[in-house]
């Protein structure tokens, strides 16, 4: 019990995650009298996880487009296709943050790969600034539920882990994730359309603009039909998925466009490979605890408390979501994950709750907490990004965040937009 | 002249970033053509691909720790005066060096076991072979965290020390 305060006294203060949860397993292993050399064979399980590969490959791809000129071109297609609709240009600033965090794996990038360009378009077209500010700050983290979300990937395999009676197929999770992210964007873009300037003309239909824009892009066109087509039409795997996305995105934009040039290539390795070292890391120790709290049976314990005050599934759901709400303001999405997952997915699935439909309510509720004040990180980076104080994002986003938090409840309590296309 | 050394480390870490993920891009490339289009594929390869992993995984996070980028929990730390962040800075650090510390040290004592074991990875690769990047990764990382602790005492608590990344040590 001590030792469990000391912890979180030392997380609270800013200690690495990894040494926290590090810290906890030692302890575990040392208190049952067991050898701490096990936790070496924890960690090295690292390297008997096929689907690991596509974390590094994804997540370099991901930095790579965003150090390309791709952002710029897919917002000037996204622009031409549907500028003209009312809300047209909101709609877009949506769509581009959706597609571009799926790919990118919702680590902050979006924001700012994509920011400079929405923002001054949408203060051009005549949006209030206030808008602005919310609609990009909430942007950033949408499209968290789309193949190949970074975070997705992570929840397939941490659910692994816990040796379910209903395994966690991650092609699952990435049909599972369809409908309540264009339940996202739908809402989002409904209020954009509520909130178009009256009088505004917005930018007219022009075929020319079209032809030209797919004309600009066509190399980055085929990445989504290749990446999404092969893994929802099951002719690769998420891995295979990952590499051709390296390849391919490497090609086209050192060699084809030349945009990045080889010698920026080792600082956008280092860069990303720095993101997938932190997360590798936390989950290397976490499978260690993981494995301690499954031995010592904590989740079954948690369970039966639980239940002697919450009987019904529905309040348990009801009690998840204010618990990951709170939660996402604290942890990042990735730390969250590997922490909590294997702590609640036990428990939830005592309660009759699907691990995949588990799996869509968490990542929903933290995409929410990433701009939940007071430290939602995508609101400490769209402030610095745009100069703009904090205090004056959290009142801008404040109406994106009643709207999306009104979608994570429709998830939460209708399991089937989660799980209505998986063959159960 | 330690500076120096220091510096030939971190160029050797990155060049090692750099030369292992561009290698683990062609070998799953590679690996995908040879098994869809010409029916073969290597068996070796599945399992060098996740042990690289683990290695970009671990050089990843020693990169991560001299940048100060490891993944932290932001929420008490953002109001804290600089002094107050500077010893939190201090007491944080010296766990995480000790925690590593005593995981590297457990790590080394199972590396001796399988090199007397003489147990194998997979074709021909000795199986401490791919698991030395543990206790060698976390043995830096320790030295490291006490390195930054060091500096931060011997600065006089100087809270401008570490809030950039750059200042790598």
């Amino acid at each position: 019990m001590i030792i469990a305060l000391i912890l979180l006294l030392l997380t609270l203060l800013g200690a690495p995650l990894f040494s926290i949860i590090g810290g906890s397993a030692l302890w575990g292993f040392h208190s049952e009298g067991i050898d701490l050399q096990v936790v070496t064979i924890e960690v090295y399980r690292l390297a008997e996880m096929p689907i690991l590969l596509a974390i590094p490959l994804f997540t370099f791809a991901g930095y790579l487009l965003g150090e390309s000129q791709a952002p710029a071109r897919m917002v000037r297609m996204a622009h031409a296709l549907l500028g003209w609709m009312p809300g047209g240009l909101a709609i877009v600033a949506l769509t581009a943050c959706a597609l571009f965090t799926a790919f990118t794996g919702a680590s902050g990038v979006t924001i700012v790969a994509l920011g400079a360009l929405l923002y001054p378009a949408l203060q051009q077209a005549g949006y209030p600034e206030r808008f602005n500010l919310g609609l990009i700050t909430t942007s950033g983290s949408l499209g968290l539920l789309f193949a190949p979300s970074l975070p997705l990937i992570l929840y397939g395999v941490i659910a692994q882990q816990s040796s379910l009676d209903t395994p966690v197929n991650i092609d699952d999770l990435f049909l599972a994730g369809i409908l309540p992210g264009l339940l996202m964007v739908v809402l989002l873009s409904g209020w954009s359309m509520w909130k178009q300037p009256k009088g505004q003309i917005s930018t007219k239909f022009n075929s020319q603009e079209i032809l030209s824009s797919i004309k600009e892009s066509i190399w980055e066109i085929p990445l989504p039909i290749i990446v999404l087509g092969g893994i929802y039409g099951g002719y690769i795997a998420v891995s295979e998925a990952a590499a051709v996305t390296a390849v391919y995105v490497l090609i086209v934009e050192v060699f084809i466009k030349r945009e990045v040039k080889i010698r920026q290539l080792p600082e956008v390795i280092r860069e990303s490979m720095v993101l997938v070292g932190a997360i590798i890391l936390i989950l290397g120790v976490s499978l260690a605890s993981t494995n301690y709290m499954i031995d010592a049976e904590i989740p079954t314990k948690l369970f039966h408390s639980i239940r002697s005050f919450i009987d019904s599934k529905w309040t348990f759901l009801i009690a998840l979501n204010a618990f990951l709400l709170v939660l996402g303001m604290m942890l990042d999405i990735f730390s969250a994950l590997i922490i909590i997952i294997p702590i609640i997915l036990p428990i939830a699935a005592g309660y009759g709750i699907h691990p995949v439909h588990l799996g869509i309510v968490f990542l929903a509720n933290m995409q929410l907490g990433y701009f939940t004040p007071p430290v939602g990180m995508n609101l400490f980076i769209a402030s610095y990004r745009f100069n703009k104080p904090v205090m004056e994002l959290y009142i801008a986003t404040l109406p994106f965040f009643f709207i999306l938090l009104f979608a994570v409840l429709l998830i939460t309590y209708l399991p089937s937009l989660s799980l209505v296309f998986l063959s159960l | 002249m330690l500076h120096k050394s220091v510096r030939v480390l971190h160029n050797i870490e990155d060049a090692l970033l750099v030369l292992i993920l561009l290698s683990m891009v062609t070998l799953a490339f590679s690996q995908i053509v040879m098994r869809n289009f010409l029916g073969t594929g290597s068996i070796w390869l599945d399992p060098l691909l996740r042990v690289l992993v683990l290695w970009v995984g671990l050089l990843g996070a020693l990169v991560a720790t001299r940048q100060n980028k490891q993944i932290t929990v932001d929420v008490l730390t953002r109001f804290l005066s600089p002094r107050l962040k500077t010893i939190s800075d201090i007491i944080t650090r010296t766990f995480a060096s000790i925690i590593s510390a005593i995981i590297a040290w457990h790590s080394f004592l199972f590396l001796i076991d399988e090199w007397n074991s003489g147990v194998m990875a997979f074709a021909s690769v000795p199986a401490w072979l791919p698991e030395s990047i543990i206790p060698f990764g976390f043995s830096i990382i320790a030295l490291r965290y006490a390195i930054q602790v060091i500096a931060l005492i011997g600065n006089g608590f100087n809270p401008s020390y570490g809030e950039n990344g750059d200042s790598e040590q």
